[in-house]
């Protein structure tokens, strides 16, 4: 042959790996350069929920969804808005923890928000669209603590466990998932993009000659295209399809004393809101899951609306508005004996009332008007309220309720039902087009 | 400057005999003298090991048993990287081409398939002159017996091992300290044709040694299947109408494979036409006709997917018209292969099928065609280097592992022959990454996923095929070939050397020209950059444009022409890929670390006191991946299972050292 032995160059650069390095491993398994978020507190309805966010990218991300840029390691309060829809998402605390001080050695942040599934998909969402972000796998905040040294090896004997326990989870949620309507419509995509996938593939794979059928390659763009646009008509759906997974938005509104924690406690029958007497007792939302004739609801009792100097009623005043303005449906609660003593004048002061509490929301038809302390007044001065409401196109449905008496619930849950019934079929609909 | 010309073969007889070949002791015995084993011979001389082939019949040495041509798409990326590592298969295509062509050029480069239809006698006798006068290559006529095995090194995993070859019929014993093992379908061969079968791995060749099989399987314990695959009959050219057939012309200026060759051997205009023909409704009579007495069909073992025998496409898609492929097998040859016509029905039924194609009515059959089933070891049974795991010093290569076609069992021979050479020299393993060849990926695949039919290599079986094109194969292969494996001569490396210099001068001076769109639209004329772009772009970008060449560029700017010029392609492709590159390098990089944690041969998964569910140990117990990055991969492995698994190897590496073996 042309080459003699002994000309080699053997420059074996082959070494036996003195010391397998958790670090290497464990750091190799996301890229470190990605930042990553992850709700931190747990699934599950609770009061506070705090989003986590670590990476390079920490930083952006803070300035992204709030303005004034926190000190670090002191919490923060700040309004918290969507990068792109500048959609305020909630108010809450944020922290700031600079790398290398911090839990995972890197930059990060926690966003202290309220714990409603609305608020919290809504802020992934928010630190999702953000370029360099990305959700965070199970265990990795962790695992990333431990790239930074900040764990020792005992802990992350730990850290396998909570790995599984992690994906376990994730295994049960995406079950759930996978089980409805959301799993035929998952499990479609997943069908459509392999399809794409083996056409792609094919068309690489065999030549010109082999019978693969033309302007295959245009239909694969175009298959690509369409599952695209339905992904993000999906997204994009209004939260409807959340609301099928969290249940809908229905919120107690009205002035303050009109009994909406008396009509929440009644309808989750235990005292989930303290009822009082004095004015003002709600001063933040309280917020309760319920099944109302088989539908997933989350009942919201808000703040009495009215005017108020104290700054921390203010603050329950403005997030009951908010949470009014983002309800499926809105219970507004009215004192009967606070109405004007003529019937006739009702219709217009309800209409005048009504306006100032769901305003600047204009999704009146959403709204069921509770006369409430019906017991209060005679059976007479109701009736003819009721035939003078019925001649009024201004004013939504309404019924009579006596949260003391239990008078008129019937009626109530009935009605309600039967909006809830509209709302979810709306959804269903839409969702399994 | 080099010589750039083709090496034409040189006929040296170095034949030895058994008599003179006892005493001797060899580095590498590599049996079989297919496409592994050849590959594997010259490999292991060229590291530097004293090997000796030992093959039934020395004039099948380098035999095309099948079809009559080599490449195609992801089987010419093969055939270039080994050619990049100094093997012999490319030098043979170009050396016995008879009709080039680059399939898929609709397509993006990294895509190409280049191929060539082959003259079956210069095949062989580029192959037989090329080993017979290499240097430290003894061959030897014979038929191995058996292994000969002793006690393991304990300080080496494995529990056992192979220091030499028993021959047959009495030949007596010959020592060395590898062995590579390459029997193709030779191993528990059996032939079928029509209702009839017998014992043999090609027709008119006995199958290997039943003392080997059962050493393999009883002495060694190691997990063997059985697979089959067929060949079509061969027909008389001049009993061919080929006036019903559609001709197919090979590529007007043939592409050599070999990045060492500026031209084929055979000249353009002497290139052989092939011809085109369908399948009939007949032929699917025929086929369900002659069906009960066709026992090779009727067996559940598994065909090769992508090369399926007719009985199995019109059973499988019945009412459809197949392409059936007419191939010269020679320049002077007066047969033809009918490609996609591979069948096991008995021969006068073969007559018949063969009578219902266009062009073929009154066709005759030369050799009928016939199926065969052999063993193969189920390759997650070996390292990354294609060493058996439980047996120090016995290497596998070819459809021994679980593979169809030439290229593949060329790329196993040569990694098996490199590293039987460094293993007998006392050398490290080497091992390729699936981010840098294809070699790295079909090795990866078959001993990561093992295999449940015959595996074929395919373009998107390489995740980083942009990268891994067969345009680059020099850059990627050449220079860590001698560097590190130690396989690759001084003559190529310098090659290498140069292009890659070259290269990169080029790209530099391209993307030192910087002008505005519309400066460019001045420069190129009729080039489409969109008006409104109003960066500044420079000349990698403008060749990322479908309609620019480099040729354009060059006549443009005097600077870029000279020596860049032979180039132009190699430029356009490092253009229009290089954004996509640079995306996955990060993925690379991340698949690298992985891999160079190595886990330890002796860990018993199945009691390891460590938080694993059984699941998990049984699939790392069957397994038993050398890397945790090839333990990620397997499905089933959970993430925690990784963690664990990692915090075990952590604590112990001290007690673990000595019996890790590692290599970056």
């Amino acid at each position: 042959m042309h080459f003699i032995s002994g000309w080699r160059r053997s420059a074996a650069v082959i070494t036996a790996i003195r010391s397998l390095s958790v670090k290497r491993l464990l750091c190799s398994v996301g890229s470190e350069d990605d930042t990553i978020f992850a709700l931190s507190s747990g699934q599950g309805r609770c009061g506070v929920a705090v989003v986590r966010v670590s990476g390079p990218a920490s930083a952006h991300a803070v300035r992204s969804l709030t303005r004034g840029f926190p000190a670090a390691r002191v919490a923060s309060l700040r309004s918290i808005t969507h990068p792109q829809t500048r959609e305020l998402l909630d108010r809450g605390l944020v922290l700031w923890f600079p790398g290398p001080g911090s839990f995972t050695g890197e930059d990060s942040a926690e966003f202290h928000i309220h714990g409603g599934p609305a608020v919290i998909s809504g802020v992934l969402q928010a630190l999702g669209s953000l370029p360099g972000l990305r959700p965070a796998e199970a265990g990795e905040f962790t695992r990333r603590a431990f790239c930074a040294g900040k764990l020792d090896l005992t802990e992350v004997e730990g850290l396998g466990d909570l790995i599984h326990a992690e994906t376990e989870a994730q295994r049960r949620q995406a079950l759930r998932q996978m089980a409805g309507d959301l799993g035929r419509i998952y499990q479609d995509w997943r069908v459509r993009l392999k399809r794409c996938l083996a056409h792609v593939e094919a068309f690489i794979d065999f030549s010109e000659d082999e019978l693969i059928e033309d302007g295959i390659l245009n239909d694969v763009d175009t298959a690509v295209r369409q599952l695209q646009t339905d992904m993000e008509n999906h997204l994009s759906d209004q939260r409807r399809g959340e609301r099928l997974r969290s249940g809908v938005q229905v919120v107690i509104a009205g002035s303050t004393n009109a009994g909406k924690s008396s009509l929440l406690n009644m309808l989750t029958q235990r005292p989930a809101a303290i009822v009082s007497a004095t004015a003002g007792t709600t001063r933040d939302v309280v917020e309760v899951p319920l099944d109302i004739g088989g539908y997933p609801v989350l009942l919201s009792d808000t703040a009495g609306l009215r005017d108020t100097t104290d700054s921390v009623e203010q603050e329950g005043v403005r997030r009951a508005r908010q949470r009014v303005e983002q309800a499926d449906l809105s219970l507004v609660v009215v004192d009967l004996t606070q109405l004007p003593s003529e019937p006739q004048l009702v219709p217009v002061f309800l209409s005048e009332h009504l306006k100032n509490i769901l305003e600047p929301s204009s999704h009146r038809q959403q709204c069921i008007l509770i006369l409430n302390k019906s017991d209060l007044s005679s059976a007479e001065h109701n009736r003819s309220i009721q035939a003078s409401l019925a001649c009024s196109a201004d004013v939504p449905d309404a019924c009579f309720l006596s949260c003391h008496t239990r008078d008129g619930l019937e009626d109530l849950l009935t009605l309600v039902q039967n909006r809830l019934k509209t709302l979810c079929l709306c959804v269903e609909g839409v969702v399994t087009h | 400057m080099l010589v750039r010309r083709l090496r034409f073969p040189k006929r040296l007889s170095t034949c030895s005999t058994a008599s003179d070949i006892h005493t001797q002791h060899y580095d590498v015995i590599v049996v079989g003298g297919g496409h592994a084993g050849t590959e594997a011979v010259a490999a292991a001389s060229r590291v530097g090991a004293k090997t000796l082939l030992i093959t039934q019949k020395i004039q099948t040495i380098g035999a095309l048993s099948c079809n009559p041509s080599l490449g195609g798409v992801g089987k010419g990326h093969l055939v270039k990287e080994i050619d990049a590592l100094d093997g012999v298969m490319g030098q043979a295509g170009d050396w016995a081409g008879i009709h080039f062509s680059i399939l898929n050029r609709s397509k993006g480069p990294a895509v190409w398939g280049p191929r060539t239809q082959l003259d079956r006698q210069r095949y062989k006798d580029f192959i037989q002159s090329e080993l017979l006068s290499t240097h430290n290559v003894t061959i030897l006529e014979g038929s191995v017996q058996d292994l000969l095995m002793t006690t393991a090194d304990p300080e080496k995993p494995g529990r056992h091992k192979v220091y030499g070859i028993r021959l047959a019929h009495g030949g007596g014993e010959i020592h060395s300290r590898s062995v590579v093992l390459t029997t193709g379908t030779f191993l528990s061969g059996t032939l079928f044709i029509g209702q009839n079968t017998s014992p043999g791995g090609r027709m008119a060749d006995p199958p290997s040694c039943a003392g080997l099989s059962h050493t393999l399987k009883e002495v060694l314990g190691l997990k063997v299947g059985r697979l089959r695959t067929g060949t079509p009959p061969r027909i008389i050219k001049d009993t061919i109408d080929f006036s019903l057939t559609r001709i197919h012309l090979p590529d007007p200026s043939p592409t050599p494979f070999s990045f060492m060759n500026t031209h084929t051997h055979c000249k353009p205009e002497e290139q052989l036409p092939c011809y085109l023909t369908y399948t009939t409704p007949g032929v699917e009579r025929v086929v369900k006709e002659s069906n009960q007495h066709n026992s090779h069909i009727q067996q559940d073992t598994k065909g090769p997917r992508y090369c399926p025998s007719i009985e199995s496409k019109v059973l499988r898609f019945p009412g459809r018209q197949h392409q059936v492929w007419l191939e010269p097998e020679g320049l002077t040859s007066d047969l033809m292969y009918p490609q996609g016509l591979s069948m096991t029905m008995p021969p006068e039924k073969q007559i018949c099928l063969i009578k219902e194609i266009p062009g073929l009515q009154r066709a005759k059959i030369s050799t009928p065609g016939y199926g065969v089933q052999y063993d193969f070891v189920c390759p997650t049974q070996l390292f990354p280097w294609l060493q058996v795991k439980s047996t120090q010093g016995l290497f596998l290569a070819g459809q021994i592992n679980g593979t169809t076609g030439y290229e593949e069992a060329a790329a196993q021979g040569l990694w098996a022959g490199v590293n039987a050479g460094r293993t007998s020299l006392s050398k490290p393993p080497v091992s390729l990454s699936r981010t840098q060849s294809y070699i790295g990926v079909l090795i990866d695949d078959l001993i990561g996923r093992g295999v449940t039919e015959p595996y074929r290599m395919f373009t998107s079986r390489a995740e980083f095929r942009t990268a891994l094109r067969p345009d680059n194969a020099d850059l990627r292969l050449t220079l860590r070939g001698f560097e590190e494996f130690g396989c690759v001569s001084e003559q190529r490396y310098n090659e290498a050397l140069r292009v890659q210099v070259s290269l990169n001068d080029a790209l530099s001076a391209l993307k030192s020209i910087h002008l505005s769109a519309s400066r460019w639209k001045y420069k190129l004329g009729d080039v489409n950059i969109s008006e409104t772009k109003s960066s500044i772009l420079n000349g990698v970008d403008m060749l990322q444009y479908k309609e620019v060449s480099f040729q354009m560029l060059a006549s443009a700017f005097p600077e870029l022409s000279g020596l860049y010029l032979e180039f132009s392609e190699r430029l356009k492709a490092e253009a229009i890929y290089s954004p996509h590159c640079e995306k996955q390098r990060k993925e690379i990089e991340r698949i690298q670390a992985e891999e160079s944690l190595y886990l330890p041969e002796d860990i018993d998964y199945l009691t390891l006191p460590v938080s694993l569910s059984q699941e998990v140990r049984e699939i790392l117990d069957s397994i038993r991946p050398s890397t945790l990055g090839a333990a990620a991969r397997l499905s089933g492995i959970t993430p925690a299972a990784i963690v664990h698994l990692f915090n075990y190897v952590h604590r112990n590496k001290h007690r673990n050292r000595s019996k890790t073996v590692g290599v970056s």
